[in-house]
């Protein structure tokens, strides 16, 4: 089911994501909404694009898979999975209340359509290896997409993992780096310098990529190239914004993980959104 | 077919092999001691498409473990019980149990029995630190016949699981018929006086120790376990129930592991006197067996001093 791409739809629905995800991080009181808004074009590209899946059986066997190694991105990609249709979106503004199915890291026994449990920077990438593996071993032909961030390339894990991918010549995996160039801490030059960051990649053996992040035609572009490299894993380097879209956490450390005390701090942040007659869906 | 008479490691290989030959989905996973863990020549020989060789990278090879259990793979993954434990901690509690991924990490060459290697590879805490992680299994077989009983209820199951594996010729506790079930202890001998509670390597040592004390006219009640988590309370209870007091020894930390275990259970529901033999909070160094059950205080002797000790307290 791969939707026809027309940029005026989808520029409204990555502005309906962007409203849906900070809405729902901000009601929930706090949340990850900066490493969130810097995927929204990727993450609508790979679902309503690229990835073969079928919404009405989440575990059909033939589905590309999808992880989000850097889980604490999952209101994005629950927008996604709601808006599809793999859950209700009623769901969503249940992200992080008790009893929810939307934890604020991603969660595979809880939310259809998770692939893998994620949270703990490092081990979403070895996973992702695992699942490619386990395709290559059982001749599938369904390929593996996995999103890991640059704060979490500074775990020595996603390394091990690049040198297994390489030396395994999992061409079925393609690994998305949200370079986004800030971290907790600060910007990543000053936390933990990744410089150059593509030719790290290139030197573990795989094929590297640059894109746009925000650009659809650039990332749809990328991401086919990097799905049709035979023979090696492919990386694609995505220079993206943090907290993309909302005026005041745009390229701000702080929109990693934001507080929400009271109504003037939900409204100081929606009213950042580029502004649209949005009805949210739930 | 004696299989006491192969080195437990070899037993494990061949065992895989087994389990390899009749499902297709177990594999076999490792960290650059596939030689140590006795599945390297063999099983790579026989099945060279189910072995997974991650490198000395055993964070990552948990983690492709669970990728691999995601996609219905029933992967062993091995290590020193040093790496296959602490240092993966967090990847066997986030992608393998929390996830509930059913992947089967082998510790191997558990407590004092990693010998030569010393105080940095000899890991006393494995069976505490795995036991405290939800939906993890713990077990620690005493013998070959255990182990491989151990493995087919493994490859069956649906479950996360941590299992010590020794790696010398041990001698012959069970034999063929042995069926494995975690919720079950086993009565290796009844007795009246005392309880005696072991796992694993340890279990070596028990019947000898029983059988000595009852010349001196002390009736031990043996009580193996295989499976530290889930743990048999039903048969420590009525055991401790019987006999009024409790000894524990294991070839680990007397922290945490199946000693702690015993105390927990006992101390909540039937309260008796109990001696805790093992490591008593100490790191390892180079030495012989000997050596250690000497400096620490829990070879067959010192089982035995530890019984009669008890036996006379009550």
């Amino acid at each position: 089911m791969k939707e026809q791409f027309d940029i005026k739809k989808f520029n409204r629905l990555a502005l309906e994501f962007r409203h849906v995800i900070t809405d729902i991080i901000c009601r929930s009181g706090s949340g990850h909404v900066g490493g969130a808004l810097s995927l929204v074009e990727i993450v609508i590209t790979l679902y309503y694009r690229i990835m073969n899946i079928r919404p009405e059986e989440p575990l059909w066997e033939d589905r590309d898979r999808f992880v989000l190694s850097k889980g604490h991105a999952g209101p994005v990609a629950y927008t996604a999975l709601a808006y599809l249709g793999y859950f209700p979106k009623e769901w969503l503004p249940t992200l992080n209340q008790d009893g929810t199915r939307l934890p604020s890291h991603m969660d595979q026994n809880q939310t259809p359509g998770i692939d893998m449990t994620t949270g703990s920077l490092g081990q979403g990438i070895s996973c992702a290896c695992g699942l490619a593996l386990a395709a290559k071993m059982d001749k599938k032909k369904h390929n593996v997409f996995c999103i890991i961030g640059d704060g979490e390339s500074n775990e020595g894990q996603v390394w091990e993992a690049a040198l297994f991918a390489a030396h395994k010549k999992l061409d079925n995996l393609v690994v998305i780096c949200d370079y986004n160039k800030l971290q907790i801490d600060g910007t990543t030059m000053d936390v933990l310098n990744l410089d150059p960051l593509p030719d790290k990649w290139k030197a573990f053996g795989w094929e590297t990529f640059e894109m746009d992040g925000h650009n659809w035609e650039d990332i749809y572009d990328t991401i086919n190239k990097a799905v049709a490299v035979k023979g090696k894993p492919a990386i694609i380097i995505a220079h993206t914004v943090k907290g993309k879209g909302c005026s005041i956490l745009e390229n701000k450390a702080e929109s990693h993980n934001i507080k929400v005390g009271d109504e003037a701090a939900y409204k100081k942040y929606m009213d950042a959104l580029e502004p649209a007659e949005i009805v949210l869906p739930y | 077919m004696n299989w006491h008479e192969m080195e437990m490691r070899a037993v494990y290989g061949e065992t895989l092999i087994e389990l390899m030959d009749e499902n297709p989905n177990v594999l076999c996973v490792e960290a650059d001691l596939s030689k140590a863990s006795g599945t390297n020549p063999k099983v790579i020989q026989k099945h060279p498409d189910k072995f997974v060789n991650c490198g000395v990278a055993e964070a990552n090879m948990i983690s492709i473990g669970a990728g691999l259990a995601k996609e219905g793979k029933i992967p062993f993954c091995a290590s020193f019980s040093c790496f296959a434990s602490r240092r993966v901690y967090d990847q066997a509690t986030i992608s393998v149990a929390y996830a509930n991924n059913n992947v089967k990490i082998v510790g191997t060459a558990p407590g004092i029995t990693q010998g030569p290697n010393g105080g940095t590879h000899m890991c006393f805490q494995d069976l505490a630190i795995m036991r405290i992680i939800p939906n993890m299994h713990v077990y620690s077989p005493c013998d070959v016949y255990e182990l491989r009983a151990m493995m087919k209820y493994m490859a069956s199951h649906k479950h996360p699981v941590y299992m010590q594996l020794i790696r010398p010729k041990v001698g012959k506790i069970f034999d063929d018929s042995y069926v494995f079930n975690p919720e079950k202890a086993v009565v290796l001998r009844e007795g009246t006086d005392l309880t005696l509670v072991s796992t694993g390597y340890m279990t070596q040592f028990t019947p000898q120790v029983a059988a000595e004390l009852e010349k001196k006219g002390i009736s031990v009640e043996l009580l193996h376990y295989p499976s530290v988590k889930p743990l048999d309370e039903k048969t420590l209870i009525a055991s401790a129930r019987k006999t009024g007091a409790v000894v524990t020894v294991e070839n680990q930390n007397i922290l945490g592991g199946l000693g702690g275990a015993v105390c927990e259970v006992l101390s909540e529901k039937y309260p008796v006197k109990i001696k805790r033999l093992g490591i008593p909070d100490r790191f390892g160094e180079v030495a012989t067996e000997k050596y250690l059950f000497d400096k620490h205080g829990f070879g067959p002797e010192h089982i035995a001093e530890a019984c009669r000790k008890m036996a006379h307290s009550i």
